[in-house]
């Protein structure tokens, strides 16, 4: 039996109108105008930042710390558009026009043009800031190379979508890109003198190349939208639930929606084999372990963020010491879902029959090791490379690694975003005060780091009584953390 | 105990003696699950007390090592296995996990083929009798039981029924709620409806 094909137009616009009901007119003028001033207070805001970072003063990158940025930049922007489908539809539509019988190019075509178009404004962004940094001259040209670059990247994210052997090497090449572009630019920053390249492009060229990767992108699309029919719905459901979610993260202002939805994704795409766990931890620092082995591509990259700071050397100060302090506190996220877990609800520390206090101790341990491990290669490295003053740097990393779990874990047992908090008016409108506090618990526990980032930031020597005050800060504080908000007599993680 | 302007529970008084097993029956809305939430202190009653083995219920870890309830819906561990989640539950309470009959445990509740699966890829039945086979594992004075006969075939009620017959002969004391008269007898629990509860004084 084959059915007719429905018209999606009429649907649409059928949609639109039922909305536009229910919805009053001013509603409408007012988002649109908290948007655009939001964006114009921003923009004045952020531009002498903007400048800085598309189109420094002294621009410093090579011919190849161009190619390794170009090579990250596209790493990024395609991992994002798997990510995020890039085909799909609204929640909705896939309950209700994904089962309907209606063309599915059509129906899947406005999610494809629109992510084109933001991988192409992603593309032209991240060429206009390549050509503002680089040392040699470039053709402005090239923005337009960068926007057609992303357009065909969404494509093959489209066709990656669709074929998984096809998904498994792209995302696999658009790893190595990332990580050989951040190992170029790493050697650049620790003195690695590249080899210089030919000249700038002639402009002829400049025009050819651009010119054919327009031809290229416009018979791409045309196939691309062809294409779509043969997205799997499994594909179309996922990345539908994926954009939802993050919706949801953004008007709820409630980000862990969207950790949660790709930890539980995570999880549910791998085979696993029941292990012991280990017999001379304590139960929870057991399962923790066990948690951090089971994911060696995260600690691959955490080992290899170390490097990162190297980055910054030429940059203000306080862009090093907070890159240092948020890389440790990344560090030691790795196994905290456990205690996210706990905090939103206690039944299996009930359970478990283990106290607040016991928890947390338990649940220390693997962050601050995490930590500890990526401050003291972090600032190993950034000394070796000559960044640092004189000093034994290195010996603060232990320290620091275990405040960096504690902040981890206090972030981590701030569960989901109060929005019962009263929000402060403000001249520029109501600010919600819940998302604030969410944001910054834990953060607060980094004024123990205080010791290691003074010296840091006005470029003295560590000395071993820096040494000694950070380590005493560190054990002085974490006690108080473990006193003040946990209870030997109670279970469960509620402060 | 009443939810906004509804009552729920009224002027109910329960006793469930040491090493007895009682079985809470009545229709459904009628708060037998609201009675067991107070029980296991989820729950606070507007008036009245709660004892449990002497003591106030609440949040100390005497109660929770004492009391193992199915009363809330589980959450499970990221990128933890089912094994893995019983082989935790031993460790916590202090159990060697080699000789406290893991695998036999989820064998006979029918997971032993899903060992190695996470918990939230289980069915909704699967995941209620792991939960079942990680109370039941664990040591514990008071079992506070939800309805467990609930999305178990007929075969894995007579078995859970078999098992709690055991835990009651074993010293542990019972209190569950269910639809099913017949698994509720099979588990040795002594039945009382919510009406018989309702009283000036306990039943």
């Amino acid at each position: 039996m084959t059915a007719a094909v429905v018209a999606l137009r009429p649907v649409r616009r059928w949609i639109r109108k039922a909305q536009a009901s229910h919805r009053d007119r001013g509603d409408m003028l007012t988002t649109v105008y908290t948007v655009v001033f939001s964006i114009a207070v921003l923009s004045v805001m952020a531009q002498d930042t903007l400048r800085a970072v598309f189109s420094p003063l002294v621009p410093h990158l090579s011919g190849v710390g161009a190619l390794a940025t170009a090579a990250c930049s596209t790493g990024l922007i395609f991992l994002a558009l798997r990510r995020l489908g890039p085909v799909s539809v609204t929640r909705p539509a896939a309950y209700f026009l994904l089962t309907a019988p209606v063309s599915r190019p059509r129906l899947l075509a406005p999610s494809l043009l629109a992510a084109a178009l933001g991988a192409a404004v992603a593309g032209g962004a991240a060429a206009f800031g390549i050509l503002g940094n680089t040392v040699a001259a470039g053709s402005i040209l090239l923005v337009a190379t960068g926007a057609l670059a992303g357009v065909l990247l969404t494509l093959l994210a489209s066709a990656a979508q669709s074929r998984p052997r096809l998904a498994s090497l792209t995302d696999t090449v658009a790893r190595i890109a990332l990580a050989l572009g951040l190992a170029g630019l790493v050697a650049e920053a620790v003195g690695w003198t590249p080899p210089a390249l030919a000249g700038e492009a002639a402009a002829s060229v400049v025009v050819t190349v651009t010119g054919a990767l327009a031809v290229l992108a416009l018979a791409a699309l045309l196939l691309g939208v062809r294409d779509l029919a043969r997205t799997p719905n499994d594909a179309i459901l996922e990345s539908a639930k994926t954009a939802g979610t993050l919706a949801d993260s953004v008007y709820g202002i409630e980000p862990s929606f969207f950790a949660e939805m790709l930890e539980r994704r995570y999880w549910a795409s791998r085979r696993l084999r029941s292990a012991r766990l280990p017999r001379r931890l304590p139960p929870l620092t057991g399962q923790d372990l066990l948690l951090a082995r089971r994911r060696p591509a995260r600690l691959l990259w955490t080992a290899a963020s170390t490097a990162l700071p190297l980055l910054l050397i030429s940059v203000p100060r306080w862009v090093l010491v907070i890159a240092l302090l948020a890389g440790m506190v990344i560090a030691a996220k790795a196994t905290t879902a456990t205690i996210k877990t706990d905090a939103g609800n206690p039944v299996l520390l009930r359970m478990l029959g283990l106290t607040s206090r016991q928890v947390v101790q338990q649940r220390l341990w693997l962050p601050a090791v995490l930590g500890a491990v990526w401050a003291t290669t972090a600032l190993g490295l950034l000394q070796a490379a000559g960044a640092l003053p004189p000093g034994p740097w290195w010996a603060l990393g232990p320290a620091l690694g275990a405040i960096g779990g504690a902040v981890a874990i206090r972030a981590a047992r701030a569960g989901f975003v109060r929005n019962d908090l009263i929000p402060i008016d403000t001249p520029m409108g109501s600010v919600p005060t819940g998302p604030i506090v969410y944001a910054f618990a834990g953060v607060d526990l980094l004024l123990l780091a205080l010791p290691t980032a003074l010296p840091l930031l006005q470029h003295l020597p560590a000395t071993w009584t820096t040494v000694a005050v950070q380590t005493g800060a560190a054990a002085l504080g974490i006690r108080a953390y473990l006193s003040w908000t946990t209870d030997p007599e109670r279970v469960g993680l509620a402060k | 105990m009443s939810y906004g302007s509804t009552p729920v529970l009224v002027d109910v008084g329960l006793t469930v003696p040491a090493g007895a097993g009682v079985c809470v029956t009545g229709e459904n809305g009628i708060g037998k699950s609201t009675l067991l939430r107070c029980v296991s202190s989820l729950q606070q009653p507007g008036a009245g007390s709660v004892r449990v083995f002497g003591a106030v219920p609440g949040d100390s870890p005497g109660f929770w090592r004492a009391v193992a309830t199915t009363v809330e819906p589980p959450t499970w561990y990221p990128g933890l296995t089912t094994r893995e989640h019983a082989e935790l539950v031993c460790r916590a309470h202090g159990q060697d996990p080699d000789s406290s009959g893991i695998d036999e445990a989820l064998d006979r509740f029918g997971l032993a083929g899903h060992a190695d699966a996470i918990p939230p890829s289980l069915s909704s039945g699967q995941k209620q009798r792991l939960t079942l086979a990680l109370v039941l594992l664990r040591p514990s004075s008071l079992l506070i039981l939800d309805e467990p006969e609930q999305r178990l075939d007929p075969e894995g009620r007579a078995m859970v029924a078999g098992m709690l017959a055991d835990y009651l002969a074993g010293g542990g004391s019972l209190l569950l709620a269910s639809h099913d008269d017949k698994f509720a007898a099979a588990s040795g629990a002594d039945l009382v409806s919510m009406e018989q509860l309702t009283g000036p004084g306990p039943a």
